[in-house]
């Protein structure tokens, strides 16, 4: 990546800031000019249509991409993206991909282990520190007494849980999601955003979590970003995705908005 | 049984079988002649039968080993360590320096096709490795392709120089391609040994990156790992350690599949353990072929190649027919 419009500046206001973020793939280009930044414990939820680019902005965050070039800035934590290693940069930002495709062939433990890497030595392997972690991170998601499973028994709920475990064995300030209760049921995907939320507010994890689940940013507050073509349509806090039709003209789709029935602000439904 | 007690007990079992393997063969030696200066056996055992036999350990716990990180990098049960084409290259190498020197009347020393196949091996590792980071990122899907391409290229163009070759050459490029280990040097195993041990010892640091590079390329990513430069580590090791092998010993199939295979099947994925016992079964279970293929048609020898094959076959028949609770392969 390169970063000619912007200098690195420690900015320690912001744990993550993207300025006039590009991005190509050989002369394609997927995102044209993204701009936000959040603060330490902020919730920031990324909607936007299929195709619009969020997954890719999340890889570009986490430098997954193998191929590409971009323009632009994107800082983590006061320094630039580029100057980390990529082991730096696990440290400091976990995550947890799209659900489905291929499972890794491990228990959930073994899985969460790997997790550790970042922070382990390469002779002696995990130390009673990073077993610890492990340890905490599936009680936290509540898998402990699963801890044995192997990742292909189970169903895509708990495993979407075992992937957050393990991202969470990672110790990172940051999380950043894929689209985590994709393809999960009602039960399933509200049990995990209720637990992601509660992650945010007690241990003050930063989240950035790729939704379709328009409500999940309107009932948790927080931030929205709404991406479209590989643009900005909407930056700001969560609520002001009910207004002048930003969600309209990012979906080219209507919506209905309703008030919650027990007043708890306000739902929004594909018509 | 857990599992430092199953990894212990199958490094025991396969050390047991690298120490009795010499003295069995066409005649059994007894253990007690083995310091009697100027016995016959004595000499039989140290000059033959103790070589060869870790000729094979070596052989087998290399090819074992380039199977084991070939299929965590593919993520793919039917990854061998030839499956990007190095083993096609080191036979066409040995195929054209057969075909030459049979033409020129060369005489054909063991160093000649050695050093052709070896060139041969490289060839096809540097064409594989140019294909894929011309597209950029060094992507597997690439490597994939590539290997799968030049293997081809590479075993056409054998047949094609087998083609050309008369007969002698044709027949002697036939029996190094089903491998055997009876020609080779005493000489040449400090190089082997050298190899594949230091090979091991560099898998064994990958270890916790190979792990995570089998639960996806993504995730081991976002974990830390520097994929390009890891997969570049295991393209080569793998490959050096396989060229070597297969240059001295011929491509031997079916060891790299079958091996890795079965230790994970008692271990699981995780590869501080999966190495040293790869490394040590797989010698051992070469080192018990190249005794069945030198005792089924005794006095003749039958090609090591041969008997994998052979044993290759019904193994993954049993792998297929099998399920494991998950219901999959792998």
């Amino acid at each position: 990546m390169t970063n000619q419009n912007n200098p690195p500046k420690p900015n320690q206001e912001y744990i993550l800031e993207t300025k006039h973020f590009s991005f190509w793939v050989d002369r394609v280009q997927i995102l044209n000019d993204i701009s936000f930044a959040v603060k330490r414990g902020d919730f920031l939820s990324i909607v936007g249509p299929n195709g619009a680019g969020k997954s890719t902005l999340i890889k570009c965050l986490l430098r997954l991409h193998q191929r590409g070039r971009s323009t632009g800035s994107v800082t983590v934590e006061g320094l630039n993206l580029n100057s980390y290693t990529q082991k730096q940069l696990a440290k400091v930002v976990s995550y947890v991909p799209q659900a489905g495709g291929w499972i890794p062939p491990f228990t959930v433990r073994d899985f969460a282990k790997l997790s550790r890497f970042p922070h382990a030595s390469t002779v002696s392997g995990l130390s009673p520190s990073d077993e610890l972690a492990v340890d905490q991170a599936l009680e936290t998601v509540g898998l402990t007494n699963m801890a044995k499973r192997s990742l292909k028994t189970m169903s895509g709920g708990e495993r979407q849980k075992a992937y957050l475990a393990a991202a969470l064995a990672q110790g990172s300030d940051i999380m950043l999601l894929d689209e985590p209760a994709a393809s999960l049921d009602p039960r399933h995907a509200s049990d995990l955003a209720t637990l992601l939320t509660k992650l945010n507010q007690e241990t003050n994890l930063t989240v950035i979590m790729i939704t379709h689940d328009l409500n999940h940013p309107l009932k948790t507050g927080g931030l929205a970003l709404v991406l479209a073509g590989g643009e900005r349509r909407y930056f700001g806090p969560a609520s002001g995705l009910l207004e002048n039709g930003v969600l309209e003209k990012a979906f080219q789709h209507e919506f209905l908005y309703l008030d919650h029935p027990y007043g708890q602000g306000r739902l929004v439904v594909a018509r | 049984m857990n599992v430092s007690l199953r990894i212990t007990l199958l490094i025991v079992l396969s050390l047991l079988v690298l120490a009795i393997c010499p003295f069995f063969g066409l005649t059994f030696i007894s253990p007690a002649v083995l310091t009697v200066p100027d016995h016959q056996d004595a000499e039989l055992f140290w000059r033959l039968r103790l070589p060869r036999t870790v000729a094979a350990f070596l052989a087998g716990a290399g090819l074992s080993m380039g199977g084991m990180i070939f299929q965590a990098l593919f993520r793919n049960p039917l990854a061998t360590p030839f499956t990007l084409g190095v083993s096609s290259g080191a036979s066409f190498g040995a195929s054209v320096y057969f075909w030459v020197s049979g033409a020129f009347l060369v005489k054909v020393g063991s160093l000649g096709p050695l050093f052709a196949s070896l060139l041969g091996a490289f060839l096809s590792m540097f064409l594989v490795w140019s294909i894929t980071s011309s597209r950029g990122g060094f992507q597997t899907a690439i490597m994939l392709l590539a290997g799968v391409v030049i293997n081809f290229f590479f075993s056409s163009l054998v047949l094609f120089v087998q083609y050309i070759s008369n007969a002698n050459d044709s027949l002697r490029i036939m029996h190094w391609l089903m491998g055997s280990l009876a020609n080779l040097e005493t000489a040449r195993l400090a190089e082997l040994a050298f190899v594949v041990i230091m090979g091991g010892v560099f898998v064994m640091s990958l270890a916790p990156q190979i792990d995570l590079l089998t639960a996806g390329e993504e995730l081991a990513a976002s974990r830390g790992v520097k994929l390009k430069t890891l997969k570049i580590e295991i393209f080569v090791v793998a490959s050096v350690i396989v060229g070597t092998v297969v240059s001295l010993a011929g491509p031997i199939g079916f060891v790299g599949l079958m091996v890795p295979h079965a230790c994970r099947l008692m271990l699981g994925w995780n590869h501080r353990s999966l190495t040293p016992t790869v490394f040590f079964v797989g010698g051992a279970f070469l080192c018990l072929c190249d005794l069945a293929s030198r005792l089924i048609l005794a006095p003749a020898e039958l090609p090591i190649g041969i008997v994998t094959a052979l044993l290759g076959g019904p193994f993954f028949l049993w792998i297929l027919f099998r399920t494991n609770s998950a219901g999959d392969l792998f």
